[in-house]
């Protein structure tokens, strides 16, 4: 029991080394070819990534209606906008939902079973989100949680905690900060983190 | 049971962590790509056939059964793509496409040179089913007529069904009551089935509302309710 959790000190090096050497065989054996591991990551630079959800939540911001149909259909309301990368609606974002925040409700999304998260619009999941840890308490003690990211959220207001287990991908639109008036839909998706589309955190002040 | 399987709601395990990095090493890429490409190439899917070698189902189902039939102290133990790498080179050994000794040689040489390269080559099909993949994703949406046995607002009773290796029911949530708030058009199928669990075939999907003063009676913050979407084989008509 007492070295359960011991860990070599060539950790990291040893994982890099394994993986290197299996990427290394399944080029060998055909499975993948030298680009292919690069071409995903590449996706995720370009394609797939929070710069997507945060367009999507500044054109909520400044367009009501546009909100409210995010609200009632997402995949039809982000489908609208047609200079967003292709592959909206491709892996992991097939079926997405989209709650807002508002005067007494706050929504946060988890995932207690494994780490399901919006690819599309949202790119690959933060490590807190994916920590054993997080998923477990935010279930129980979202509060506790979100003070521990330096968020308080009141008694007063209704926490709606979005656990992902099955089809439906959730995101959060955050409220438009204070102080906000006359910003351009660039400058307002600048204030929007993946944190605040999953909410963990509000969208930073102007 | 599996610890894994009732994460909600686990007590004593101290602060969080607010890493917001996706990745912590850069190794960790690697890995992610590996096991994207092979969601990609994994046979089942309606995508163009390609010359890869791989010629096994490989979908988040796999991935998950092995997290969650980790021993539950290795689960904490190790990083998310720690587990990736083990769950997904033990696969590849598993299923004959390298061994074991191949491998650990060949780890004993990135180790010892880290910056060797790796080989080149490849045919350009793969990545560009690759490619097509993500773009398109997998939907479960299946297109059959299936009536659901609820409606908005009625109340269901999540089942104590008899999960043997992999589910998507959240474990706390087994034998409480909540209120569907929608009922997702259509019927969804799951990347495997997951036999007496229940999921697999086309069925209806809830999202069903519970309140968190009920899954932890005292022992929860006030005003809290907790969503989950449910496959219609975990929920069942309360008793009366």
């Amino acid at each position: 029991m007492t070295d359960r959790f011991h860990h070599p000190d060539d950790r990291e090096a040893r994982s890099a080394a394994r993986v290197r050497a299996l990427e290394a065989l399944l080029i060998e054996k055909g499975v993948i070819t030298s680009k292919t591991v690069d071409t995903v990551l590449t996706v995720f630079e370009t394609k797939m990534g929070p710069f997507n959800g945060a367009r999507i939540v500044a054109r909520a911001w400044v367009d009501p209606a546009f909100k409210q149909r995010l609200i009632e259909d997402a995949p039809a309301a982000i489908a609208e906008m047609t200079d967003l990368p292709e592959g909206m609606a491709g892996a992991e974002g097939e079926h997405m939902r989209a709650v807002a925040n508002g005067e007494g409700v706050h929504n946060l999304v988890i995932c207690t079973l494994c780490s399901c998260y919006p690819w599309p619009v949202l790119g690959l999941p933060p490590y807190w989100y994916k920590d054993p840890t997080f998923r477990s308490r935010a279930a129980r003690e979202p509060r506790a949680v979100l003070k521990e990211f330096g968020l308080t959220v009141p008694e007063s207001t209704e926490v709606k905690v979005w656990d992902s287990s099955a089809q439906i991908r959730w995101f959060v639109i955050p409220e438009r900060p204070a102080g906000t008036e006359g910003m351009s839909e660039e400058q307002l998706a600048a204030l929007v983190t993946p944190e605040a589309m999953m909410g963990v955190a509000v969208a930073a002040s102007a | 049971m599996k610890l894994q399987h009732y994460l909600g709601g686990l007590e004593g395990l101290g602060p969080i962590t607010v890493e917001t990095r996706v990745f912590v090493e850069e190794w960790e890429t690697r890995i992610f790509g590996i096991h994207t490409a092979m969601m990609a190439l994994s046979p089942q899917l309606p995508l163009p056939p390609t010359p890869s070698a791989f010629h096994t189902v490989w979908t988040w189902a796999h991935l998950r059964t092995g997290a969650e039939g980790l021993n539950p102290f290795d689960y904490f133990k190790y990083r998310y793509y720690e587990k990736w790498l083990g769950g997904i080179s033990g696969y590849f050994i598993e299923n004959g496409y390298i061994t074991e000794e191949e491998l650990e040689a060949r780890t004993a040489e990135y180790l010892a040179d880290p910056e060797k390269p790796l080989p080149q080559g490849g045919a350009p099909e793969i990545d560009q089913r690759v490619e097509r993949y993500l773009a398109e994703g997998d939907s479960p949406k299946r297109d059959v007529a299936i009536q659901p046995d609820f409606r908005e607002g009625d109340t269901v009773t999540v089942r104590n069904v008899p999960t043997l290796e992999h589910t998507r029911l959240p474990g706390f949530l087994r034998n409480h009551s909540g209120v569907v708030e929608t009922v997702y058009p259509g019927a969804y199928g799951y990347l495997t089935d997951t036999g007496t669990d229940g999921v697999g075939a086309p069925m209806p999907v809830y999202c069903v509302r519970f309140e968190a003063k009920n899954l932890w009676p005292g022992n929860t913050e006030p005003n809290v309710t907790l969503y989950a979407d449910l496959y219609a084989a975990y929920v069942t008509k309360p008793v009366a």
